[in-house]
C-alpha cells in the first residue's frame, strides 16, 4: 500500500507541541526535585540510620524499582480514590514518579556516600575543620563531583518518563501529540515529529546540564 | 476499602481470573524477554559496527552512532505510536503483539549497543596492538581476544535493562496488547476493585523483575571477580 507523509497539516501545531514540551520539563523538574530530597533523606537514613529505618528504606527502594511506574501510577490515581483522597490526573502522576524517581536516587546518593573516603574526614578533623565546615568544604564538594553525571542522567530519565503522563489525559507533550493526532489523523507525521521534538529536548538538557556542571565544579575549584 | 477487598478477594482469584492473568503472564514475559534478547542480539551487532578498530567503517559508524543516539532519547510511548502507526500505514498486517515487541527491540538494541560498546573498550590497548602485530584479521580479533573479555564486562548491566523493558511493557497496554496491565485494565472494568487488579499486578511484576535484577547482581559480583582472578 502506498502512503505519502505530508507533513503541512502538522507543521501548524509545533508550537501547541513545543507548549506541551514545557509542560514535560515542568514535571520532569518536579518530580526529579521531589525524587532527589527522597533520595537524600533515604541516603542519609541508609548511612546512618537504625536497623528498622533501614530496612524500611530497603524494602522502598526494592519495590519501587521493581515494578512498572505506569501500574504505580495507576494504583495511586484508581486505589486511593477508594480510600478517600481524591488526586487530579497531574498530581498522580507527579506522585507516581517522585515516588519513582526517589528509589533510583536513593540508590544514586548511597554510592556517593559510600564513596567518601575516612582518611578525608580524618585529614580534615586533624586540620582543625568543624564539622559544618568540614561539610561544605570537603564531603559536598567530593559528593557532588562524584555524584553529578549520575544525577544529570536520572533527570534526562525523568524528561522522557513524563510522556507517560499523557495515558492519564494530562496535556504534556505526548498528550499533545494525542490531541494534534486527533485533531489531524496525521498519526505518523504527528508522533515522528514528537520523537523528533524529545530527541531535540533531551539533547537541549544534556548539553545544559554538561555546561551547569562544568561552571559548578569550576566556581568550586575557585573556592576551594 | 478493606471490606470489599476482602468480599472481592475469593471471585477475583476464581479459576477463570487466574487463567486470564496467566495468558497476560506470558504475554509480557514473552515480549520482554525475546524482545530483550533480540534487542541485545541487534546491539551487539551495532557496537562491533560502531568500532573503528573491528569493522567500523565511516557511513556504518555514522549511521550506528545516530540509530543508538536516537533511539535513547525517544520515550517508549512515543516509540511505540510511531512503530504503531508504521505498520497500519504501510499495510503490513501484524499483530499487536508483533507491534509491540519490535518496539521493545528497537529500544533494547539502541540501549545494548552502549553497554556492549563499554565491553569492547574494556579490552585494554596493547592487547588489540598485539593482536594486530600478530596479523590477526578483524574476525578473529572479534572472537578470540574481544569477545571472550568483554562478555564478563557486557552481561551483567544487560539483565539490569532487561528489567527496564519488563516494565516498559506495561506501555504496550496502550495499544491493547494482552498483557499483565491491559489484564488488570480488562478486570477493573469488570467491576473487580482496583486495588486488588492493580496490586495484584504489582506483584506479579516484581516477581518476575526482583529474580531478574539479583541475577545480574550476583553474576556480575561472580564475573567481576573472575576477571580480577
Amino acid at each position: 500500500m502506498n502512503y505519502s507523509l505530508i507533513y503541512s497539516q502538522v507543521t501548524p501545531h509545533i508550537p501547541y507541541l513545543l507548549g506541551g514540551a514545557v509542560l514535560t520539563l515542568q514535571l520532569a523538574v518536579i518530580s526529579f526535585v521531589a525524587g532527589w530530597a527522597i533520595g537524600l533523606v533515604n541516603a542519609s537514613v541508609l548511612h546512618f540510620g537504625p536497623r528498622p529505618a533501614r530496612a524500611a528504606v530497603q524494602a522502598y527502594v526494592t519495590f519501587f524499582i521493581n515494578t512498572p511506574l505506569l501500574v504505580q501510577i495507576f494504583f495511586i490515581f484508581f486505589v486511593l480514590p477508594d480510600a478517600g483522597i481524591l488526586l487530579s490526573p497531574y498530581a498522580a502522576v507527579a506522585i507516581g514518579m517522585s515516588l519513582n524517581a526517589g528509589a533510583y536516587l536513593t540508590e544514586i546518593q548511597r554510592a556517593g556516600f559510600q564513596s567518601l573516603r575516612r582518611e578525608e574526614i580524618d585529614a580534615a578533623t586533624a586540620m582543625g575543620f568543624s564539622v559544618p565546615q568540614m561539610v561544605w568544604y570537603v564531603i559536598l564538594p567530593h559528593i557532588a563531583k562524584a555524584l553529578y553525571p549520575p544525577l544529570s542522567n536520572q533527570f534526562i530519565i525523568q524528561v522522557m518518563t513524563t510522556s507517560i503522563a499523557a495515558i492519564f489525559a494530562v496535556e504534556e507533550l505526548t498528550g499533545r501529540a494525542y490531541n494534534v493526532n486527533s485533531l489531524t489523523f496525521r498519526s505518523l507525521e504527528v508522533f515522528s515529529i514528537t520523537a523528533v521534538i524529545y530527541v531535540a529536548l533531551t539533547l537541549v538538557c544534556s548539553l545544559a546540564l554538561a555546561l551547569l556542571g562544568r561552571w559548578l565544579f569550576r566556581v568550586k575549584a575557585r573556592i576551594l | 476499602m478493606w471490606e470489599q477487598i476482602l468480599e472481592d478477594a475469593p471471585r477475583f482469584f476464581g479459576p477463570w481470573n487466574l487463567l486470564f492473568l496467566g495468558e497476560a503472564l506470558v504475554n509480557t514475559l514473552l515480549l520482554s524477554y525475546l524482545g530483550a534478547a533480540m534487542g541485545f542480539a541487534i546491539g551487539f551487532g551495532l557496537a562491533i559496527g560502531r568500532h573503528p578498530r573491528l569493522y567500523g567503517v565511516l557511513p556504518l559508524r555514522i549511521a550506528a552512532t545516530a540509530y543508538v543516539e536516537i533511539f535513547r532519547r525517544i520515550p517508549f510511548l512515543v516509540k511505540l505510536m510511531c512503530v504503531f502507526f508504521a505498520f497500519q500505514l504501510s499495510g503490513a498486517q501484524a499483530s499487536l503483539f508483533t507491534i509491540a515487541l519490535v518496539t521493545v527491540v528497537l529500544s533494547a538494541a539502541a540501549f545494548a549497543a552502549e553497554i556492549a560498546r563499554a565491553g569492547i573498550e574494556s579490552v585494554p590497548a596493547p592487547q588489540w596492538d598485539a593482536a594486530e602485530a600478530m596479523n590477526f584479521s578483524r574476525w578473529r580479533v572479534l572472537t578470540r581476544v574481544v569477545a571472550p573479555q568483554s562478555w564478563r564486562v557486557a552481561l551483567p548491566p544487560l539483565f539490569g535493562y532487561a528489567v527496564g523493558f519488563i516494565k516498559s511493557t506495561s506501555i504496550a497496554s496502550q495499544i491493547g496488547v494482552m498483557e499483565l496491565t491491559y489484564a488488570a485494565k480488562i478486570l477493573n472494568t469488570r467491576g473487580f476493585s482496583a486495588a486488588l487488579c492493580f496490586g495484584t499486578i504489582l506483584i506479579v511484576y516484581f516477581l518476575i523483575c526482583w529474580p531478574t535484577k539479583r541475577l545480574g547482581e550476583k553474576l556480575e559480583a561472580r564475573l567481576g571477580h573472575r576477571a580480577k582472578a
